[in-house]
């Protein structure tokens, strides 16, 4: 792990919460991270049926740390093939701010079973954990992968990167050391060298 | 001369454990069928699925990570790389992003609307081609392939006339685009338009009522309404299981509102009705790109008139020190976009396409979070692979239509 002093690339952590523009589509809710569920199974049970996303946001230097976001989409009862006569979707977003010390949030895959892998890329991703969550594994990173890529304090490049502990994987070869290398390239490979330096070979 | 053996390297289709009647095999992540790399672990009884455990992640590129490093003007060309069958959807949903985020919405040109909704419908026509000639070849249906392809390299030819690269062309910009369509555009895409419908024709006789891809589509991987919302569906897996969601009509963006389409919704929610509602889909496609190439007739800026965020115009560099400063400056240090953060979806080929883009006033994006369509109709595999055969597991990934660029990033 980069240590926390590790200075963000990307510039200096500001909070934008404070002059959000006003957004067209979508209505934002911030909440506590103790009333999400509740909020949800509410949202759920007025129309919200579809969750459309689950995101993570680091604001590194603010506190609380992460913005974990979930996108919700009202989808009017409906006739199929009927598209004109559906009416006007709605989405709402909701916005809970997440402690940078030892991130945690209640799971929602329960709820909606398609918020399983979304909410395991956050942790990878971000570090987050989901409480509840029934596999809470990495999913884009290697299992055995050190640290999350999507933090600020994650780095994408300079000397902190080379201090990023590689994976086990990365540093180990799959050929047992002191066995010659197969394979009829790397053995033409071999007859050329030695042609090349006079010495007969089988 | 003695070594060690090596150790068995796994197949594509590999047995990992058997117990009792229970046969757990691993499917890829290198089988041709899977549309790129996926690993499924299924579950098998007999020929019969009993789950299907998924293991993504191996296309993991950063992409969202890179994004957050580059300048707002230069963030576009690794989005693009995500869905690569529609990169100028990413591009497009990318940009309409940050025109909110910058307040200019209203002001972009009716032609560089116009063009954008043109090159979107180009490039949905063209992903479902691959989508098609691919499904078939999981099918064994190889010559439809070639015909698919044919189509789509036309509209390739296109994209490559039009923004200078067939596949990511960086052609949609912050502001509008970059640089308006060359002189012959217009009477390659009428050949194109013209030879559509008989080849669509072509493409519907050889495979939408052929026996045996019928035999192998209908009733497999079904999908009801009330899962098909439980599991996030978009596009046209959700419209597959008959409700009729199109982002297009629901949310109209660049102009989408002026144009007349249908949205084909079918309720049998099984691999043959998103594979319908897909060849419709590329006939209404094709329905809104005659109506903008009459919309294009009108000249007009296909660029926001404004230095600051569109550049100078190139020919007044030489000669304008201001255009050389506005110039200079965009280069080498982009713009600033005001504090904020958005939703903006589109219409992707696979569903809604949504990006969440944060400023915090700097001249790179805080954070670029992307909503994967291909993700979410992928996750629904684990609900509807379940009492299926094993061999049916190809054409329920195939009907899903993922693309591994954009559900790993």
């Amino acid at each position: 792990m980069p240590s926390p002093q590790t200075p963000s690339i990307a510039g200096t952590a500001v909070d934008p919460t404070s002059s959000r523009p006003p957004i067209a589509d979508a209505q934002i809710e911030r909440l506590d991270p103790a009333r999400l569920r509740a909020r949800l199974i509410e949202l759920r049970s007025e129309g919200f049926n579809l969750l459309l996303d689950v995101g993570g946001v680091d604001y590194l230097g603010r506190e609380p740390r992460y913005d974990v976001v979930y996108h919700l989409l009202m989808l009017p009862a409906q006739t199929p093939a009927d598209v004109a006569a559906v009416g006007r979707p709605q989405r709402r977003r909701l916005l809970v701010g997440v402690p940078g010390n030892e991130p945690a949030l209640p799971s929602v895959s329960d709820l909606w079973p398609s918020a399983a892998w979304p909410e395991r890329e956050i942790y990878d991703l971000f570090g987050i954990d989901f409480t509840g969550h029934p596999n809470m594994r990495r999913i884009q990173m290697p299992d055995d992968w050190e640290g999350h890529p999507l933090r600020k304090d994650y780095p994408l490049r300079g000397p902190a990167r080379e201090a990023t502990p590689r994976p086990a994987f990365a540093n180990k070869s799959n050929v047992p050391a002191g066995v010659p290398p197969s394979g009829r390239v790397a053995a033409a490979l071999q007859r050329q060298i030695a042609r090349a330096r006079g010495e007969e070979h089988s | 001369m003695s070594t060690t053996p090596a150790p068995p390297q796994p197949r594509a289709l590999d047995v990992v454990e058997r117990r009792g009647n229970v046969m757990t095999l691993s499917m890829g992540p290198q089988h041709p069928s899977t549309h790129g790399v996926l690993q499924v672990v299924v579950e098998l009884s007999g020929e019969i699925v009993e789950s299907a455990e998924m293991e993504i992640g191996y296309l993991h590129t950063g992409i969202e990570k890179s994004a957050e490093n580059l300048f707002w003007t230069q963030a576009g060309t690794v989005i693009e790389r995500m869905d690569y069958l529609s990169p100028l959807g990413n591009a497009l949903c990318f940009v309409l992003a940050v025109e909110q985020l910058l307040g200019i919405t209203e002001a972009i040109p009716e032609r560089a609307q116009a063009v954008r909704v043109l090159m979107c419908e180009l490039t949905r026509i063209a992903s479902h081609c691959v989508w098609l000639g691919t499904a078939g070849i999981d099918l064994g249906a190889i010559s439809a392939f070639f015909y698919a392809f044919d189509v789509r390299e036309d509209i390739l030819d296109l994209l490559e006339l039009s923004g200078g690269a067939r596949m990511h062309p960086n052609y949609l910009r912050i502001g509008g685009i970059n640089g308006d369509l060359p002189s012959g555009f217009i009477d390659r895409l009428t050949v194109l338009v013209d030879r559509f419908p008989a080849r669509m024709r072509e493409l519907r006789r050889l495979l939408q009522n052929n026996p045996i891809l019928r035999d192998r589509m209908i009733d497999v991987g079904v999908i009801g309404a009330d899962d098909a919302v439980r599991w996030s569906l978009t596009g046209p897996a959700l419209r597959g299981s008959g409700i009729a969601y199109d982002v297009r009509k629901a949310f109209p963006y660049s102009g989408y509102e002026k144009y007349d389409f249908d949205v084909p919704v079918r309720t049998e929610g099984d691999a043959y009705a998103r594979f319908l509602c897909r060849l419709d889909e590329m006939d209404e496609s094709m329905r809104i790109v005659r109506a903008v190439r009459k919309e294009l007739e009108r000249g007009g800026p296909v660029m926001i008139d404004d230095p600051k965020i569109a550049g100078p115009p190139k020919e007044t560099i030489a000669i304008s020190m201001e255009a050389l400063i506005h110039h200079f400056k965009l280069v080498s240090e982009s713009f600033r976009v005001p504090p904020g953060d958005v939703y903006q979806a589109i219409e992707g080929p696979r569903g809604e396409h949504g990006y969440n883009v944060v400023s915090t006033g700097d001249n790179r994006p805080w954070r670029v979070r992307t909503r994967p369509p291909s993700l979410y109709n992928l996750q629904s595999l684990k609900q509807i692979a379940p009492g299926n055969l094993i061999a049916d597991l190809v054409v329920m990934i195939g009907s899903m239509d993922p693309v591994f660029g954009e559900v790993d990033r």
